[in-house]
């Protein structure tokens, strides 16, 4: 290959200190200007489009093969679901007005219910230091940074970055990613912290004492003002209390399989309710 | 000293890699789950390591460089850490394991493993710096998985390459 800048005159060392001295400059200019990711993610879309092309042309041909049968056994097991689930639905519209009725008679104004697109995973990486998706909306669509988004199941993550076609999201596993959360039925406020294992979460700096208990379900809290309060994030697996540790070690099971997202729904949520008097 | 002439053979060549390095990103990133994200080597670092043994002549660092700053990008990771990663890879290979070159692949797999394990640890040291970051097990298993999947690659690659050679050379 020609040599591009550096002729080869030069000893390998020195071009490679050269270099190295250059990315040294460049990992610290990057880190202090978190807006140059949105730009990083725009222009990797082609290996985007890339994935997505595939994962289309996969989808189809599995479409393709997929037999009669199958289909027909599919189909009977989704009706199947659809029963069970109608009474599900009825208690739930039922259980909404109830709630509506509630707030109104405590004054606060229910929250709006939010708008969600469907988008599709072109991308994922799920490095210990990096848990994270890439979905094919971006500012084209309205996705911004730090959108909730969701998947079956309740919380998957937040947006990151945005690029103009796709957009970068941060799941629950992420080793920055922290959300507030509340146990069903309570209203202690607690953070659920990623730390690079898809399918484990912890609850940091919980006293060995705690009331929380092994199969407490975790719902959004709504603090912080990100995510709306009411969304599934996880359940408690475990509680450790080890002699010398001066917290107890709280693992929590996402509510969502973030190991095989491919589908997310971006969520816009409502304008925040006001304040109540108190 | 005249700069080597751009004729037909080197435009293919060059089109060849490109769009080489796209496919093994696209496989890098292809979003099929878990599984495949723990068991999946890292095929840019595997193509570049490919390159930089098949090839006759020495590969020019800063090209070297360019290809991981724009995994970095792709990867949506600490900018710069597969770009350091893989010129100090690539120098190693170079300077002290020279020779690896001469030897059959099934020898080279070890060499291939040193290599791939440098590469991961200085990624891992990188990002270290930058921000927070944990060890896992889970990161020796693409070196090792990596290497292991060394003489098939190389047998692919090889074939690949002698299927698209121009006749007259």
């Amino acid at each position: 290959m020609p040599a591009l800048f550096f002729p080869h005159r030069y000893p390998p060392l020195l071009r490679v200190a050269v270099l190295s001295l250059l990315t040294v400059f460049l990992t610290v200019f990057s880190e202090r200007h978190p807006g140059l990711r949105n730009v990083g993610l725009t222009m990797a879309y082609p290996v985007q489009w890339a994935n997505l092309q595939g994962a289309n042309a996969w989808q189809q041909a599995a479409r393709f093969l997929q037999s009669r049968a199958a289909l027909a056994s599919e189909n009977a097991r989704l009706r199947a679901e659809l029963a069970q689930a109608q009474p599900d639905l009825l208690q739930a519209k039922i259980l909404r007005v109830e709630n509506r009725q509630l707030l109104a008679l405590l004054d606060s104004i229910p929250q709006p219910p939010g708008k969600v697109a469907v988008a599709q995973v072109i991308a994922q990486n799920f490095s210990p230091s990096n848990q994270s998706i890439t979905v094919d909306m971006g500012a084209r669509n309205g996705v911004f940074v730090g959108q909730p988004v969701l998947a079956a199941g309740g919380v998957a993550g937040q947006v990151v970055s945005v690029s103009p076609m796709s957009s970068q999201v941060a799941l629950l596993s992420d080793l920055g990613s922290s959300i507030p959360v509340q146990p069903v039925g309570s209203d202690l406020p607690l953070l659920v912290d990623g730390e690079g294992n898809l399918h484990q979460l912890i609850i940091p700096f919980q006293a060995r004492d705690t009331a929380l208990k092994r199969g407490d379900r975790l719902v959004t809290s709504g603090l912080g003002g990100r995510y709306p309060p009411g969304l599934m994030v996880g359940t408690i697996t475990a509680i450790v209390r080890n002699g010398d540790q001066p917290f107890a070690q709280i693992a929590v099971q996402p509510a969502v399989r973030l190991g095989r997202l491919s589908t997310v729904l971006m969520l816009w949520s409502g304008p925040p309710s006001r304040p109540t008097a108190p | 000293m005249e700069r080597p002439a751009i004729t037909a053979d080197r435009a293919m060549m060059i089109i060849a890699l490109v769009f080489g390095f796209f496919i093994a990103l696209s496989a890098e990133t292809v979003p099929l789950g878990a599984l495949y994200a723990l068991l999946h080597p890292d095929f840019v670092t595997l193509l570049l390591l490919y390159w930089a043994i098949s090839n006759n002549s020495e590969l020019s660092f800063t090209i070297v460089w360019l290809i991981g700053l724009f995994q970095d990008i792709a990867l949506g990771d600490v900018l710069g850490a597969q770009a350091i990663a893989s010129i100090i890879m690539i120098y190693l290979l170079y300077s002290g394991l020279g020779r690896v070159r001469s030897l059959p692949p099934w020898e080279q797999l070890f060499f291939v493993f040193l290599l791939l394990l440098a590469h991961r640890l200085i990624v891992w040291l990188w990002q270290a710096w930058a921000g927070a970051i944990t060890w896992h097990f889970s990161l020796l298993l693409g070196p090792l998985l990596g290497a292991l999947l060394w003489p098939l690659f190389t047998f692919a690659l090889d074939h690949l390459r002698h299927t698209l050679r121009p006749q007259h050379v």
